[in-house]
């Protein structure tokens, strides 16, 4: 009965998307206020459909009933709780049923938020939204319905369950967050679209989707970080980022919509770059929902694709769909998008922004072109050919340090111009500094983009900390402050200036980390027990290895001892080699996992997996990597989280 | 020439050197495994390619070979239909990596054995399973 419940639920909100469009369509013809309420109300009903089908669907994965045939598929009686409820974005239906459940609940807060103010620019907002949510409405009602019954003539005892892989704390996390992020650059989108329609004109629709489009940001970021974090730990490949068409697909996304959270000042504060924000708004949201495409469809094979499916030609005509439509309306009202003032000079903040958007849009470019260079080569060579992580790694690092190099300069330079004086003034002390890291570098021995890389970063530190003390300083000159009041009282004054130059110095901390990907070394090796092996100025020695059974599976327990070569005590690590559903009667049914082991300090992690055992000798596989400064990159996300936070910390005036 | 022009310029050249940078990586890259060219084992025999390449097919049932010496370098026959290729893998095998397994392998074809140096599982199947194969979704592996 439930179950039909949820098909139900979701063929009502599609009902109801269909009613809204066609009602608020109405209201812009004839102006009648009573139509505009009834499709504000429809649109909530949408909504309340979508939270209904999607309860009910948690509902039935707890409840384990098996008669719906993706409970009976992505999780088992054995599934705990949480898992059986993140479940519902382990799979293709579950997933797009969900994001369709976050478009809903940001519609909710754009309409009750807007409610009272009357801004003329709803009506196209929404008919926007649902649009978007009638798209996923049609495909969760009728090409992959997370509803859709298991066969009838038979009973499904127990599901499959779900893959001990995703059964992480992180994996439950990830994809939500991501997805909060994808989503939520649908808000911006309706707004620049009903903005558009309405010709207006004015940089008011930027400040009322400007906190929307950092809050979609910060998701995607944190996203994209938890993702890196959770490879990292689980896969045992011993890095964070391997360029995997998913993740690429989150990461265009990303790099687009940092250029539009920095060009939206421009707008907002210059009125320039109209026309360049309605491209990039339009080209995150169509890169989001391609990501999720990407993700969803298995076009790529990579190891996000949980599912295989024929989405493909649905998604692939709503991805040209939005952008004929976008750029059409922008063709049309190209009158309306010209900006009344002109750059001034290249040395002025303006075009540092500019700088910056372009070669982050050139980044997305470039990310692309290597995610979809195997369809490339396809189609005008006739060979399929793949492209790994030093082809990424090649064209981006270049980019990268460019990017870097520009979040120091941009911040130092002045509205419409810089004086020669003021250029001096503020980059001497940030340069010199850089210049000093570069040469201490280089007398220790060390060449190439790991130089530019660290001095770079030295450089926009110099720069932020400059910013920072020149700040305080006015201001205790000014008030006669102490520094940590003065400090506060700076940010507590100009929010989103200095969250900023702290989500910069998450970078440049992502950036050393990222660096050090360069010093990374590995070795595999077998150990019997008692004897040791060395890696990179660390010794392992195997002291013993044990067997242990547990509920879900059963693992051989290494026991390594790491000690540097002073011979001094290092840590004890015990990566484990595990075996899951290993009361099997089938051994192709069981499922063998290593789970690693991570020594960690700010210089350099000590990872260690577990690869094989031969029982009966008792020898264990060992792959060790050194991997030096990984942490800074988890810390560097952190940093980038709070200054964020910081820049989106409503002011007590608002 | 006033500024606009020069900021048209400035972009124009920008994008110029971002398309030949791009361009110049896709043709030559700097690391020889940053591309593979993804063929199937009969073309590879046929043409002999010696360049690198991917490759997908089966482990062949007992067709795995692990040296006793470090265990870690390992010989395998893949298969695809019918045709045979003798692979060689000298780094930490992937958990899923069996008898019967579909793997990827990436590497060059050298005198009638092919040289991986990546070897990448399909997911397990028991995450697709067929719910009509009771075998799949056993109870008894449940602990109590």
């Amino acid at each position: 009965m439930t179950p039909i419940a949820g098909s139900v639920a979701l063929n009502l909100a599609f009902g109801f998307s269909i009613l809204t469009v066609l009602t608020l369509f109405l209201y812009n013809k004839n102006g009648d206020e009573r139509l505009f309420l009834t499709g504000q109300r429809l649109a909530l009903g949408i909504s309340f459909f979508v939270f209904l089908a999607t309860f009910i669907l948690a509902y039935q994965l707890v409840q384990s009933n098996f008669d719906i045939d993706y409970v009976a598929r992505y999780t088992s009686l054995e599934t705990p709780v949480v898992y059986k409820i993140s479940a519902l974005w382990a799979g293709q239906s579950g997933s797009l049923l969900f994001w369709l459940f976050i478009l809903s609940i940001y519609t909710t807060i754009v309409i009750l938020q807007n409610q009272q103010k009357h801004n003329s620019l709803m009506p196209w907002v929404i008919i926007t939204l649902a649009i978007v949510q009638m798209f996923f409405l049609v495909l969760t009602n009728y090409v992959t319905n997370p509803f859709k019954p298991t066969d009838a003539d038979f009973i499904v005892s127990n599901g499959n369950g779900l893959n001990p892989l995703l059964q992480n704390v992180t994996m439950a996390i990830h994809p939500p967050t991501l997805y909060l992020g994808y989503v939520g650059f649908s808000v911006p989108f309706g707004f620049a679209i009903s903005a558009m329609i309405n010709r207006d004109t004015s940089p008011l629709w930027i400040q009322s989707i400007r906190r929307w489009s950092l809050v979609a940001w910060l998701f995607l970021s944190i996203g994209i970080i938890l993702g890196g974090w959770w490879a990292y730990r689980e896969l045992g490949w011993g890095g964070y980022w391997a360029w995997d068409p998913v993740e690429n697909a989150s990461f265009m996304p990303w790099l687009t919509a940092t250029a539009f959270v920095h060009s939206i000042i421009i707008q907002e504060k210059k009125d320039m770059l109209r026309v360049w924000n309605m491209v990039l708004i339009i080209i995150t949201f169509t890169l989001c929902i391609f990501g999720t495409f990407l993700t969803r469809s298995g076009v790529m094979s990579s190891v996000h694709s949980f599912t295989g499916s024929s989405l493909g030609p649905i998604f692939l005509t709503f991805v040209f769909s939005i952008m004929i439509v976008s750029f059409g309306m922008m063709y049309f009202r190209r009158n309306d998008l010209r900006s009344t003032k002109k750059m001034e000079s290249f040395t002025s903040r303006e075009s540092g922004f500019l700088f910056n958007n372009m070669i982050f849009v050139v980044m997305c470019f470039a990310v692309f072109w290597g995610t979809l260079f195997p369809v490339f080569s396809e189609a005008i060579r006739g060979t399929k050919i793949t492209v790994g992580p030093p082809f990424f790694n090649q064209i981006n690092i270049p980019i990268g340090l460019i990017l870097l190099a520009l979040t120091g300069i941009g911040p130092l330079l002045a509205w419409r111009k810089t004086g020669k004086k003021i250029l001096i003034r503020n980059f001497t002390f940030p340069i010199i500094t850089g210049l000093i890291v570069a040469i201490l570098l280089l007398i220790i021995g060390l060449r190439g983009a790991v130089v530019i890389s660290f001095s770079l970063g030295a450089f926009v530190t110099a720069t932020i900390t400059t910013e920072f003390t020149r700040g305080i300083q006015a201001r205790r000159k000014k008030f006669n402050e102490s520094i940590i009041t003065a400090l506060i009282k700076i940010v507590s004054k100009n929010r989103s200036r200095y969250g900023g130059y702290v989500v910069h110095l998450g970078i440049v901390f992502m950036f050393v980390g990222f660096t050090g990907h360069a010093f990374d070394q590995e070795k595999e090796f077998s150990l019997k027990v008692g004897e040791s092996n060395h890696v990179a100025g660390y010794n392992f020695k195997l002291i013993q290895m044990s067997e242990t059974e547990r509920p879900n599976h059963y693992a051989w327990i290494s026991d390594l001892r790491v000690t540097n070569d002073e011979g001094k005590f290092v840590t004890n690590l015990h990566p484990e080699k595990r075996i899951y559903f290993h009361r099997n009667p089938d051994p192709n049914r069981r499922q063998p996992h290593s789970e690693l082991d991570i020594y960690t300090t700010m210089n350099r992690d000590i990872y260690s997996i577990f690869s094989g055992v031969d029982s009966e000798n008792s020898v264990a596989f060992i792959k060790i990597m050194v991997n030096p400064l990984v942490q800074w990159v988890w810390l560097g996300g952190y940093i980038l989280v709070f200054g964020t936070i910081v820049a989106l910390w409503p002011r007590k005036d608002q | 020439m006033n500024s606009n022009k020069k900021f048209i310029l400035m972009i124009t050249g920008i994008i110029t050197v971002v398309i030949f940078w791009i361009s110049w990586v896709s043709l030559n890259p700097a690391d020889e495994k940053a591309m593979a060219t993804f063929v199937s084992v009969d073309e590879l025999l046929e043409d002999n390619i010696t360049h690198r390449t991917k490759l997908g097919g089966l482990v062949k049932d007992g067709s795995i070979v692990i040296s006793e010496t470090n265990h870690l370098d390992c010989v395998f026959i893949l298969k695809e239909g019918d045709l045979e290729l003798e692979v060689k893998y000298g780094r930490t095998r992937p958990d899923l990596f069996k008898d019967g397994a579909e793997v990827i392998v990436t590497g060059l074809y050298e005198n009638g054995v092919f040289h991986a140096d990546e070897l990448q599982t399909k997911c397990a199947s028991r995450y697709e399973g067929d719910l009509r194969n009771e075998k799949s979704y056993n109870l008894s592996e449940i602990d109590s």
